[in-house]
């Protein structure tokens, strides 16, 4: 077994990244696999697109624009 | 005025550009393909900048003073654009230097003393050969303050250095697989004029001032940055594509960010300041992690020009580094205060923080805590702190807390004892409410000495009783005084009266991990005067009396004295509880009984003791 390469894409493993740490993954070329040296995830890249698509789902202001006015403006109201 | 100091430097020796040492081939520094890479990088952002009409500060590395191209490029864009010509102490990574030093350490701050002297007149000697005067701002990720102290006494013209990365420090480290050495919490978030004591610490007088102004590597977000990782929540495109909040080239936090740091000119007298500094290594053509070099270079065009935009409607003013030291000596004042309140932008939530920081100490409250104090920082303690080899604290360039509610444990804990916060208790016929279960709001304004920050009431239920409790901290600039009043606005029983217990669990450290409390000093004091003393030993002593004037604990290792002092006509009695090794905090708390309408005020007074 030769040994593990950066892919392609240089991802990170998704579970490390659930716990931010930032951990590059390798590919394996005889098993056509990503895995990570710190934890035992292991997967194809479909899978951590999913798990990267979970990840981002944190982020429900993700492609909301937050003007000035917007921020000056929120969650003034209904104090009384 | 909202002011855009950006930055950048010709590294030729790019952070994360040289992807083949990566992947396990030899290293080979100053190699033409990572040299040449960089600097059509640096070429790339300074021509946006100019494209969009704005001026840069060109921080010059230790490589790019041996390189010609560099040199001659730093010239040509001041003559022409008007940017500034600076020193950084940043990319340190070089073949040059690593020839003259035989090191490999990239960061300044870590060197020992002696070298730290030896770097600063080699490559000020070397700036002022090639550009014949000496830079006048400088930086790094950090600059303590005995190195600070060093280039002023050396190089007094220096006005003004990038000195900290803005809340750096366990979670960075973490994030980057614990081998990422900036480890300093603890720093204000925007500009601000150093202690000759402590870098992180605003300077207090005349004689305290270091003699430069500080700004902190990039605007970070002040809410997200209190459970995340400073290095996804910044002034810095590639840094928000890190935290991947984006999707592909549609990244409208980075322009809501920008417009946050616009709104907290409503806390600063009209002034609020931003940073950007991207690396080169940010913007390679391999691209970083998943994002390619399209998305990398994209949203580095799109925030640059953003700020053109602005400029343009002239609600931006860019300086360079030296031009801002210069205007923020004229029209700030030395010791703050510096106030933010920031509400998400991120996440989706009505999650808000405040933050306040003087001369005395840097505060931030969480509101979804009901307004408790989870940061707290004493500059008044001035405390002196060398970092690097042969110092103690060495890679731990962090201002001591002494309450931290994430890094030690906060109002939630697993099985016994209490973390570290700055809370309130609310009793009534057997039961307790915590305020920081109770989710609320803030609003802050500024009346120069005062800040006050008014939490929107909440309502808190017992089995028979439903009252409105509303709180209000009031700071009064550079006393290390913060007033907190504590009101019953309503009640469902106007006869009823609860039991307000105002309290402080408190510890100090860096870290999340426990240092050793021995020998703090728990005090009441007595309306008659006299004081009851305990000193810490693990030994779970508690003690309380009525009809005190104050409750106190001093904290001999960060060299700083916290006291609760009760305001106004009520009666109240005061505690304190030594903690135990599974729980390795102190407590001191005054409470009072408040009926509809009434309050308990008290004072916290944070100060330094020798």
């Amino acid at each position: 077994m030769s040994q593990g390469r950066t892919g392609k894409i240089n991802y990170r493993c998704p579970k490390c990244l659930d716990r931010e740490v930032d951990y590059d993954l390798l590919f394996d070329r005889e098993e056509n696999q990503f895995y990570c040296r710190r934890c035992n995830w292991e997967g194809n890249e479909l899978e951590i697109l999913t798990r990267y698509a979970h990840y981002k789902s944190q982020y429900r202001d993700m492609l909301k624009r937050w003007t000035v006015e917007d921020i000056l403006a929120k969650d003034e109201d209904n104090w009384e | 005025m909202f002011v855009l100091n950006l930055i950048h430097r010709p590294e030729l020796v790019a952070e994360y550009i040289d992807t083949v040492s990566q992947e396990g081939q030899s290293e080979e520094l100053s190699k033409d393909s990572v040299v040449t890479e960089s600097l059509e990088i640096f070429k790339l952002q300074q021509e946006i900048a100019h494209r969009h009409n704005l001026r840069t500060t060109i921080q010059m590395t230790y490589a790019s003073l041996y390189h010609d191209d560099s040199v001659a490029l730093a010239k040509a864009h001041h003559g022409k654009y008007g940017d500034e010509i600076a020193h950084t102490f940043l990319g340190l990574n070089c073949k040059e230097f690593r020839e003259t030093y035989q090191r490999r350490d990239p960061a300044i701050w870590l060197y020992s003393m002696a070298d730290k002297k030896r770097i600063v007149v080699d490559s000020f000697e070397r700036f002022h050969e090639c550009f014949g005067f000496y830079p006048t701002s400088t930086g790094s990720y950090f600059m303590d303050a005995e190195l600070v102290n060093f280039i002023k006494q050396k190089y007094p013209m220096v006005k003004i250095a990038v000195a900290t990365c803005f809340e750096e420090g366990p979670k960075v480290f973490r994030h980057a697989n614990y081998s990422w050495y900036t480890i300093m919490d603890g720093s204000p978030w925007t500009a601000w004029i150093p202690s000759r004591k402590n870098i992180h610490a605003i300077a207090e007088s005349e004689e305290d001032d270091i003699g430069i102004v500080a700004v902190p590597h990039l605007s970070r977000d002040l809410l997200a940055i209190m459970d995340n990782s400073g290095d996804m929540w910044g002034t810095h495109p590639q840094n928000i594509i890190r935290g991947l909040n984006y999707e592909d080239d549609r990244l409208p936090y980075m322009y809501n960010i920008v417009d946050h740091y616009r709104v907290l000119k409503k806390y600063n007298n009209g002034y609020s300041y931003n940073l950007v500094y991207v690396g080169p290594g940010w913007m390679g053509k391999s691209g970083r992690w998943e994002a390619p070099y399209r998305i990398l270079r994209k949203s580095y065009e799109d925030f640059i020009a953003y700020y053109g935009e602005l400029k343009k409607q002239e609600e931006v003013v860019d300086m360079t580094m030296t031009e801002f030291a210069d205007w923020y000596r004229r029209e700030q004042p030395r010791s703050g205060p510096h106030v933010g309140l920031w509400k998400d932008i991120a996440f989706g939530t009505k999650n808000q923080a405040f933050w306040y920081a003087d001369s005395q100490f840097r505060v931030q409250i969480d509101l979804k805590l009901g307004g408790a104090i989870t940061d707290l920082r004493p500059y008044a303690s001035k405390l002196e702190r060398p970092v690097g080899a042969g110092t103690a604290a060495n890679q731990d360039a962090s201002y001591p807390f002494i309450v931290q509610s994430r890094y030690r444990a906060g109002p939630f804990v697993h099985y016994a004892g209490e973390g570290a916060i700055k809370s309130c208790k609310v009793r009534y016929e057997g039961e307790e409410i915590d305020l920081s279960s109770c989710r609320t709001l803030g609003r802050a304004r500024r009346e120069d000495p005062y800040t006050t920050l008014e939490v929107k009431p909440v309502t808190l239920e017992f089995r028979n009783l439903t009252i409105k409790l509303a709180t209000t901290y009031s700071f009064a600039a550079n006393t290390g005084e913060i007033v907190i009043t504590r009101r019953v606005v309503e009640s469902s029983n106007p006869e009823a009266r609860v039991e307000v217990d105002e309290f402080m669990t408190s510890c100090w450290g860096t870290t999340e991990y426990p240092e050793d409390m021995s020998g703090c000093l728990l005090s009441i004091v007595g309306k008659d005067g006299r004081r009851k003393e305990q000193v810490y030993e693990y030994l779970c002593r508690t003690e309380s009396q009525p009809n005190v004037s104050a409750v106190e604990a001093a904290l001999p290792m960060v060299q700083t004295r916290v006291s609760l002092t009760p305001l106004g006509e009520a009666v109240c009695s005061g505690y304190y509880e030594e903690g135990y090794s599974f729980a390795p905090n102190l407590k001191i708390g005054i409470h009072t009984n408040v009926g509809l309408n009434e309050e308990l005020k008290t004072c916290l007074k944070v100060e330094q003791a020798k």
